[in-house]
């Protein structure tokens, strides 16, 4: 036997020494991989064991003031796909395909991308998710999601914007109350082994989505409709590039109705309206198409500022009352020129039949330069300037807006030479946005409080429960009561005796101020190119609402009081009646007509006779119906018998249109006949028909000798027939 | 003498240690098995061969504690041929081939590994070997030549069974071996040499792209890690989840089938994973005590074919642990190397404590501290 010696001894200890040293190595490595980078290594693998597949919250609906749903979101489904569990990926790709209508290589990519979960279409129709559920594919989900929709298509888009396929807000107030109306999105998270099941751990785990919330607007949907429909008309006879009217509540600083138009539909917030421009758009490159998209998404008014011309010198003179420099009877000269200014001579508007002498309020109704060059200087650039910061010019009125802009005014006095000055007492060489000159008038209506513009007063949940409010709030007192109301009567003779007279609406006191300045495009005034307009308050005794209209590059006339002020006359009595303000009207003007009118009750009576009956008391009336013969029935009729409305109104009449003798055929008996001779009487009649079976007929709808419609789908069943 | 010695007791600290390895192996298969004998629609089906393997193992390890080493001295050169056979009979129809490797061998009642007999056959004959050569083992022809061959056929036979990792675990062994019975340094700097430049050639020549795969998966394992990294990303995963307490006995998700074959190749990972950085270190140190405790035994034996056969031993088991932890840790590429006494697989269970058992007889012959 042989024995160890010490060098085998010595090497032996050598080789513990060594696995000692490489297992300490070891255990150092699995001390930083268990502890140091642990926690890092956990979140991959727990990224691969969970699945989480995003639950949408419902999008918070966007009410009117008065409730109605202008944005809603309706349930809609998403199809996501589990690529790892996808056992059969041609299959699968050819099935989703034909379900979806899509193309089956896309598909293919997309069920075998790389990832836990991928998104295949984004949705789909109930029936293509019934359908695709029926198909039980394993790692295809459909998943419930919800689709914005605004049931009243292209109406407030400016107001209400859009969402994108995230529903992500994008513009107006889905952008602003983005945060709000989004909710939070819940989980759907299962823990799944390697081969796609569900481990016995943990279970799946659903964190529900939070509903976001529901915002309620100040606008009022009748009134948006109204200001809506004044808007277009005048685009369509003005021709402008936009038409934006703006309906305001004084005393709270509610937007009741903002309409810029043209406008788009929310629901397809790419696309143009207008036909034309649509066959225009499909052509261009895409970048030229983002530029039109962005065009068309701005909100003439808040996004952009115009020269307000002769409306601003509702704040001149405002200051002047406020600041006593004049009063409404302070006498004024006006001999169409003013050439005492370094910088030029300046004109009157009808400098070449001189206004002459006039008070402050006939200068207010003449809209003559001259006046408030005068106040202007009276008041000194100082003292003006405050006022035009205090009404909120060259400020953002905060309304909840995206892209709101400030509007031009001198960054301060120094550079306000005295030629600006005397401009800027008539609203030239400053720049505003319609906002801030209706938020200014409303301030004038309300006495004297600059409000800011409210759109939306309360964001509300599910149960309708307020969460948030927002109050209306003052920003500041500009005026004093008594300059205001001097300021209302002031207005009021504009549209009485002044330049505004189109907007004068009978039984309903209005004031107002026209105003037309020409366009500045690229900083130099465009030759040609107006914007016309018209601030109203209305009535002027008790202020319930302020309107502006803005008529941007009308074709032809382009006077605010030619242009402006009979829209904003329009949307003034539509209002005002539909707000049930009393209208009280004048002698002169009950004098004028015998205003109301009870509508007759003319139905089930002959057109002809219904006809004479309204003519004699004054209405006019129309049908859309087709047909018409003079023995039409009235069926309907709108207004209904017993509504008070103005003589001369119109009557819509709805007639029964009466059925044509020669569209009915009797039915001829079919019995015991064969197929071909039963085709060839058919087709002889003109008739539809439906034949089952083959052999002789055994039974025919309708039976022989009924009267039948040339439409109806007649039946004929043969002798062979199988049930 | 002999009989004084014979009536010592075995080395107890080393029986436990064993006998608690081996339990933990039971427990942690039957975890890390649980998915796979689920879907095969008998969760304990690993557990049940496991615990047989255990009592295989045990018998065997009782009957050569009990088995006076010095016999296996004579046998060596029989038992050498017959593991080497048993190596050969994979190429016959007997041969097996399981996931793409010829492997096992179907004695028709039973499977088994061959490498796992060619391991125990060529240190019991090298140490044999060696020990008859104490007083040329620096000779060139005499020692170093013959034992470069035996290391040759040894290896050469497993690595014809496309088993790098036990080939490199073996050859380490055997060289611990020749090196503790005494090698010339020069040899051993060659034969390091040589070795590496085989190794080289099994990744980078013939058929065996799959080497050089893992050798790049190995440098950044996340940069392929649904294929080629996958093995080494999960393992780490594993780890990394279970943290310093580990997510609790039999809570793994990653034996999920997300670690392929989990009771085997990467039990360490599911252990880190059950148990954490606590329940690693314990199976480190539990194989630290074994090694510490063997190396004790063959330093104190008075006979140096006990002494080369425990450094053989030892060597084998130090060698496959630290590789199976290197690999479980991406501390180097990937090869499949079960845990010793912990993994699943019934003939590497039941050698290995037959080789304790081996340890065990030996310590019974040694001359304890200051008898």
């Amino acid at each position: 036997m042989q024995v160890p010696t010490n060098t085998n001894k010595k090497r032996l200890i050598f080789v513990l020494f060594v696995i000692t040293f490489v297992t300490l190595i070891l255990i150092l490595r699995l001390g930083y991989i268990q502890i140091a980078i642990g926690e890092e290594l956990k979140k991959g693998a727990l990224e691969q064991w969970t699945k989480g597949i995003e639950i949408k919250s419902k999008r918070g609906t966007i009410y009117d003031r008065n409730g109605k749903k202008l944005a809603i979101s309706v349930s809609s489904y998403t199809v996501w796909a589990s690529p790892a569990d996808i056992k059969d990926p041609d299959n699968t790709a050819k099935l989703v395909a034909e379900v979806l209508d899509m193309d089956e290589e896309l598909v293919y990519e997309k069920i075998t991308k790389n990832t836990n979960v991928e998104k295949i279409k984004q949705w789909i129709s109930n029936d293509e998710a019934k359908e695709l559920r029926n198909l039980k594919l394993s790692g295809i989900q459909i998943v419930d999601d919800n689709k914005r929709y605004y049931p009243y298509e292209d109406f407030a888009s400016y107001i209400l914007g859009f969402t994108d396929i995230d529903n992500y807000g994008l513009y107006g107030i889905e952008r602003t109350y983005d945060k709000y109306l989004s909710g939070t999105p819940g989980r759907w998270v299962v823990t799944e082994d390697a081969r796609g099941r569900q481990m016995p751990y943990d279970g799946e785990r659903v964190y529900d989505a939070q509903d976001g919330l529901n915002v309620v607007l100040t606008i009022d949907e009748t009134i948006q409709h109204f200001a809506e429909k004044a808007a277009t008309e005048s685009l369509l006879t003005t021709k402008a590039k936009n038409v934006s009217v703006i309906v305001m509540e004084p005393n709270t600083g509610d937007i009741l109705a903002m309409a810029t138009l043209p406008q788009y539909n929310p629901n397809n917030p790419r696309e143009p309206l207008d036909e034309e421009l649509k066959r225009a758009w499909e052509n261009l490159p895409q970048d030229e198409l983002m530029g039109k998209w962005y065009d068309m998404w701005r909100n003439f008014a808040i996004n952009d500022s115009y020269e307000p011309g002769s409306t601003f010198k509702l704040i001149t003179a405002a200051a002047a009352l406020e600041e006593n420099v004049a009063s409404m009877s302070s006498n004024f000269y006006c001999n169409g020129f003013i050439r005492d200014i370094p910088g030029g001579t300046l004109r009157c508007a009808r400098w070449y039949n001189p206004h002459g002498a006039q008070s402050l309020k006939e200068g207010m109704a003449n809209s003559c330069n001259v006046v408030f060059v005068d106040l202007g200087r009276r008041l000194g650039k100082d003292k003006f300037y405050k006022y035009i910061k205090a009404f909120g010019f060259g400020e953002r009125t905060g309304i909840e807006l995206p892209g709101e802009q400030t509007g031009i005014i001198p960054i301060n006095t120094d550079i306000i030479k005295e030629i600006n000055l005397a401009t800027m007492s008539y609203g030239h060489g400053i720049a505003v946005t319609p906002i801030q000159l209706i938020n200014a008038v409303s301030a004038i209506a309300n006495g004297g409080k600059l409000m800011k513009p409210r759109l939306v007063s309360q964001l509300i949940d599910n149960d309708g429960n307020v969460v948030i409010e927002n109050k209306p709030e003052v920003i500041r007192q500009v005026i004093s009561k008594s300059t205001a109301d001097a300021m209302l009567d002031m207005m009021e003779s504009v549209v009485t005796d002044g330049t505004g007279t189109n907007a004068y609406v009978a039984g309903y006191r209005v004031a107002g101020k026209t105003g037309t300045a020409q366009k500045i495009i690229d900083g130099r005034y465009a030759p040609g190119k107006y914007i016309g307009s018209f601030v109203a308050v209305a009535p002027a005794s008790d202020p319930k609402i302020a309107v502006l209209v803005v008529v941007d590059e009308p074709e032809g006339m382009y006077y605010g009081g030619s242009v402006a002020a009979p829209v904003a006359g329009r949307v003034i009595e539509e209002t005002l009646s539909y707000l049930e303000v009393k209208p009280e009207f004048t002698e002169e003007e009950k004098e004028q007509f015998d205003y109301t009118v009870e509508v007759p009750n003319v139905m089930n009576m002959k057109l002809e006779e219904a006809g004479r009956i309204l003519s004699e008391l004054g209405f006019k009336y129309t049908t859309e119906s087709f047909n018409i013969i003079e023995n039409s029935l009235v069926i309907d009729q709108f207004p209904k018998p017993g509504t008070e409305v103005t003589r001369g109104s119109i009557i819509d009449l709805y007639l029964m249109e009466e059925d044509r003798k020669e569209n009915k055929i009797h039915m001829p008996d079919l019995i015991g006949k064969s197929k071909e001779k039963v085709i060839q009487i058919l087709d002889q009649l003109g008739l539809k028909y439906e034949l089952i079976g083959e052999g002789i007929v055994v039974g025919q709808d309708p039976s022989p000798g009924t009267e039948v419609d040339v439409n109806y789908n007649i039946k004929v069943e043969f002798s062979d027939v199988k049930e | 003498m002999a009989k004084k010695v014979r009536k010592r007791a075995c080395d107890f600290a080393l029986l436990l240690t064993t006998l608690l390895l081996v339990f933990i192996g039971i427990i942690m298969v039957f975890s890390s098995s649980w998915p796979e004998g689920i879907r095969m629609n008998d969760g304990y089906y690993f557990l049940k061969k496991q615990i047989v393997s255990a009592l295989v193992g045990l018998a065997g390890m009782l009957f050569f504690m009990n088995f006076d080493y010095r016999y296996i001295y004579r046998f060596s050169r029989l038992i050498y041929l017959l593991s080497v056979i048993s190596g050969l009979l994979i190429f016959t129809p007997l041969g097996v081939v399981r996931k793409g490797a010829r492997r096992w061998i179907d004695l028709g009642f039973t499977t088994f590994m061959p490498s796992d007999i060619i391991k125990l056959g060529s240190i019991i004959f090298l140490a044999a070997f060696l020990s008859k050569r104490k007083d040329v083992v620096k000779d060139l022809k005499k020692s170093t030549i013959p034992t470069i061959m035996i290391i040759g056929i040894s290896c050469g036979l497993i690595y014809l069974q496309k088993d790098l990792g036990t080939t490199v675990t073996l050859g380490a062994t055997l060289v611990s071996i020749f090196f503790v019975a005494g090698m010339k340094f020069s040899h051993l700097f060659f034969m390091i040499v040589g070795a590496a430049l085989g190794l080289a050639a099994a990744i980078f020549t013939g058929d065996n792209e799959y080497r050089i795969r893992r050798l790049v998966a190995f440098m950044d394992p996340f940069a392929d890690k649904t294929d080629s990294g996958w093995q080494a990303v999960q393992s780490l995963y594993a780890l990394g989840s279970g943290g310093l307490f580990g997510l609790g006995l039999g809570k793994s998700r990653q034996k999920f089938f997300y670690i392929p074959e989990p009771y085997n190749d990467f039990i360490f990972a599911i252990i880190g994973e059950e148990l954490g950085f606590l329940g690693t270190l314990t199976v480190i140190l539990l194989f630290l005590i074994l090694i510490w405790r063997g190396v004790r035994i063959a330093l104190n034996t008075e006979d140096l074919f006990g002494c080369l056969l425990a450094t053989g031993i030892i060597a084998l088991i130090a060698v496959q642990s630290l590789i199976h932890i290197a690999v479980v840790t991406s501390s180097i590429p990937t090869t499949g190397i079960p845990l010793p006494l912990v993994s699943y697989g019934g003939t590497s269970l039941v050698l290995y404590m037959s080789s304790i058992g081996i340890l065990l007889n030996i310590s019974r012959h040694v001359k304890m501290d200051g008898s």
